[in-house]
């Protein structure tokens, strides 16, 4: 009975180890938000020339978020012709250095990973200088340390703009939140850009902003709606808090409120789920279209158009931002807004318009005032 | 104003529930003499398992079951790797709370394919709300103890509980004796293990509520981390009132409203930084406080004591 009891609990042991994040072989994501066209066919393409081996390094798959878009581009490239491999970091800081070394050893001639690995490349890429990195969701004014390494960033307020205008029309008490998982200078650029689109489409419409302090706890970001919606009459939602943001869709749920969804489709992610009346709430997302991105700066280092040692702000015009424009969207959303909302992207895209950036304001200071002034 | 007190007091109650139970899972460890630290991830695995179990009987009573009988089960390993295998506690607790994180989400990913949340792939549960009669009618109470999760009244009720069974029953007798010296409770004949064992199994019991308020009540699914720490929160509240169930549930509370007060003071402009540091700093000054009571309590029994020797003394002297 005890020899039994010492297996199992060595069992569970090794069982949870392996959730704790090795390198690991890429798992097919299950129903990914934005399938692509290249992703979902089933013959293999001819079998192309060799290009190379992407090494994908993230936190880890499945999160509904920049790692599956990432992915998805990631599964592009490879029908491509690159040989790909995925690491699993599971968001453990100090093994990044030795994911990083394990992909250099394992023969990576392209090393994509996200902001959160940043200072690791900085200090490897220019002890490696064949070994090419590309960093993504890298904020607009990063600049690399070496010249093998190529920024992304995104300009989520672009997308964070479009989407600021559907808050402002769906609100009916003239209040409208924003949500964030913790502070940052990427998360305020998302809040910028928001801000600003609700003033576009009606200065009269306020903007609070709340701030969960961590990303994952979904618990606490429904507490902080519920007392937006009490105390402060917010009733559309925009969350910006990866895993805490699921608090904010079942809040909406209960409280007959409309919820704005970030990164992925998080419509289409509960309209076929067990839990159909979460999809229900969510009018629309701010994409972030890492997968593309990544598709386009590969297409680059073919056509030899890549700036190695530069960081690429990404937005509209590229397709590395967007919103959400589905069939739910246009049935819910009021015909003549949906109509404003893709003239306004249109002329995001052309250059004609300019979103402000949270990069703009001089200091954090000049922020607070624009945060304070969008909640009178 | 009036009516903001009132819903923020309300929210108090709320956000306090899930820490109250993790309280007074520490508590009956601590008053057993163990220094338990596992209900953090105790917490997390009862959370995973009330959601899995209600959606595949597809009764949030069974859910409820399923994950108490978990945080039970989970405590049942501890303490026999505590106990029968003699490990050091501290690390046995860490360890498993390690091991909660992943294993929760590899747990997770198996059942059901998904590594953040479960709200996509499992029909979420549940526990009722109560109105309570004639509490509901009470002018202001009222609307502040009325209309909570079933499960916050168990945690009230479990308070009066747990302070009834250490101070009143001789279970709790023998697990404060075996805290005092367990030397001298072995040589009355009170197996240590024993009581210890069933101290693990009410503190798992309690942890097991905790999580399946987290993932049945406070939200009706289970996320990576959602505990977030809570079980921690509540190893700090123990501590403050050193294992008095009364006492800790009173810092508890505490915790919840600074928590409360930490949302709510994000709508006035404070710098949210700053609003965030609340709970942290007020953990700090309240040990601190905590401690100079305590230090001058100790002082005055040993002035007191002293004194009295003194007298007697000089009472034989005149003698």
């Amino acid at each position: 009975m005890k020899k039994l009891t010492a297996l199992f609990l060595a069992g569970a042991m090794a069982l949870s180890l392996a959730a704790c994040g090795k390198p690991a072989e890429p798992t097919p994501t299950p129903q990914t938000s934005q399938p692509s066209a290249e992703n979902t066919d089933p013959t293999p393409a001819p079998v192309p020339e060799e290009k190379g081996k992407i090494t994908y390094i993230i936190g880890f798959l499945g999160d509904k978020s920049m790692n599956d878009s990432g992915y998805v581009g990631i599964q592009t490239l490879e029908s491509q012709g690159y040989e790909v491999q995925v690491i699993e970091t599971n968001s453990q800081a100090d093994k990044y250095a030795d994911y990083v070394y394990d992909a250099i050893d394992g023969g990576a001639d392209y090393i994509v990973t996200s902001s959160g690995l940043d200072e690791t490349v900085a200090q490897i890429a220019p002890e490696y200088k064949d070994v090419k990195f590309i960093l993504f969701d890298m904020t607009a004014d990063y600049v690399p340390s070496s010249d093998n390494i190529f920024a992304l960033s995104y300009a989520q307020n672009e997308g964070s703009f479009l989407v600021g205008m559907v808050a402002a029309a769906m609100t009916k008490s003239g209040v409208v939140a924003v949500n964030v998982g913790k502070d940052s200078p990427t998360i305020n650029d998302f809040v910028v850009g928001f801000v600003e689109g609700v003033n576009a489409y009606n200065p009269e419409t306020k903007v609070v902003k709340g701030v969960v302090g961590s990303w994952s706890d979904p618990a606490a970001m429904k507490t902080l709606c519920e007392t937006q919606y009490r105390d402060q009459k917010a009733d559309v939602f925009y969350q910006v808090a990866g895993g805490s943001g699921a608090g904010a869709f079942e809040f909406a749920v209960e409280n007959d409120c409309w919820c704005i969804g970030v990164d992925s489709d998080q419509y289409t992610a509960f309209a076929e789920s067990e839990n159909p009346e979460l999809a229900e709430v969510i009018v629309t997302s701010m994409l972030k279209e890492v997968g593309n991105s990544l598709v386009n700066t590969f297409a680059s280092i073919e056509d030899g158009s890549i700036q190695w040692g530069t960081t690429l702000l990404a937005g509209l015009a590229d397709n590395a931002v967007g919103y959400v424009d589905n069939d739910f969207f246009r049935a819910t959303v009021p015909a003549d807004v949906v109509e404003n909302i893709s003239s306004i992207a249109a002329k995001v895209v052309s250059g004609e318009m300019s979103v402000k950036s949270y990069f703009d304001f001089a200091d954090e200071t000049e922020f607070n005032t624009f945060l304070q002034e969008a909640g009178k | 104003m009036y009516t903001w007190f009132i819903d923020f007091l309300f929210s108090v109650i709320k956000l306090s529930t899930p820490i109250v139970f993790a309280t007074l899972a520490c508590d009956i460890s601590r008053k057993a003499g163990v220094y338990n630290m596992s209900t953090e991830g105790n917490m997390l695995i009862s959370a995973l398992a009330s959601v899995v179990i209600a959606g595949h009987f597809n009764s949030v009573w069974a859910g409820l079951l399923g994950g108490v009988l978990t945080g039970v089960l989970m405590a049942a390993i501890i303490g026999y790797a505590h106990l029968i295998g003699k490990t050091n506690m501290y690390l046995t607790g860490l360890a498993f709370n390690t091991a909660a994180t992943g294993g929760t989400v590899f747990v997770m990913f198996m059942l059901c394919g998904e590594k953040t949340s479960t709200n996509a792939a499992i029909r979420s549960y549940t526990i009722p709300q109560l109105n309570i009669p004639f509490i509901r009618d009470i002018p202001v109470l009222g609307k502040i103890l009325s209309g909570h999760y079933l499960l916050t009244y168990i945690a009230a009720l479990s308070i009066f509980l747990v302070w009834f069974m250490l101070k009143r029953t001789r279970l709790g007798l023998r697990m404060r004796s075996i805290a005092e010296n367990p030397q001298a409770a072995e040589s009355v004949g009170v197996s240590v293990v024993k009581v210890r064992y069933i101290s693990f199994l009410i503190s798992g019991f309690l942890a097991g509520l905790g999580g399946a308020y987290m993932s049945m009540a406070y939200v009706s699914f289970f996320s990576r981390g959602m505990v977030a720490g809570r079980g921690w929160i509540g190893v700090s509240a123990m501590n403050m009132a050193n294992g008095n169930p009364i006492g800790s549930s009173i810092a508890a509370l505490f915790f919840g409203f600074t928590d409360t007060l930490s949302v709510s003071l994000q709508a006035f402009n404070i710098p949210i930084q700053f609003v965030n540091m609340i709970p942290y700093v007020a953990t700090i000054l309240a040990l601190i406080i905590m401690n100079i009571l305590r230090i001058r309590h100790e002082k005055a029994a040993e002035k007191a004591r002293l004194m009295s020797v003194m007298e007697k003394e000089a009472a034989s002297l005149e003698k």
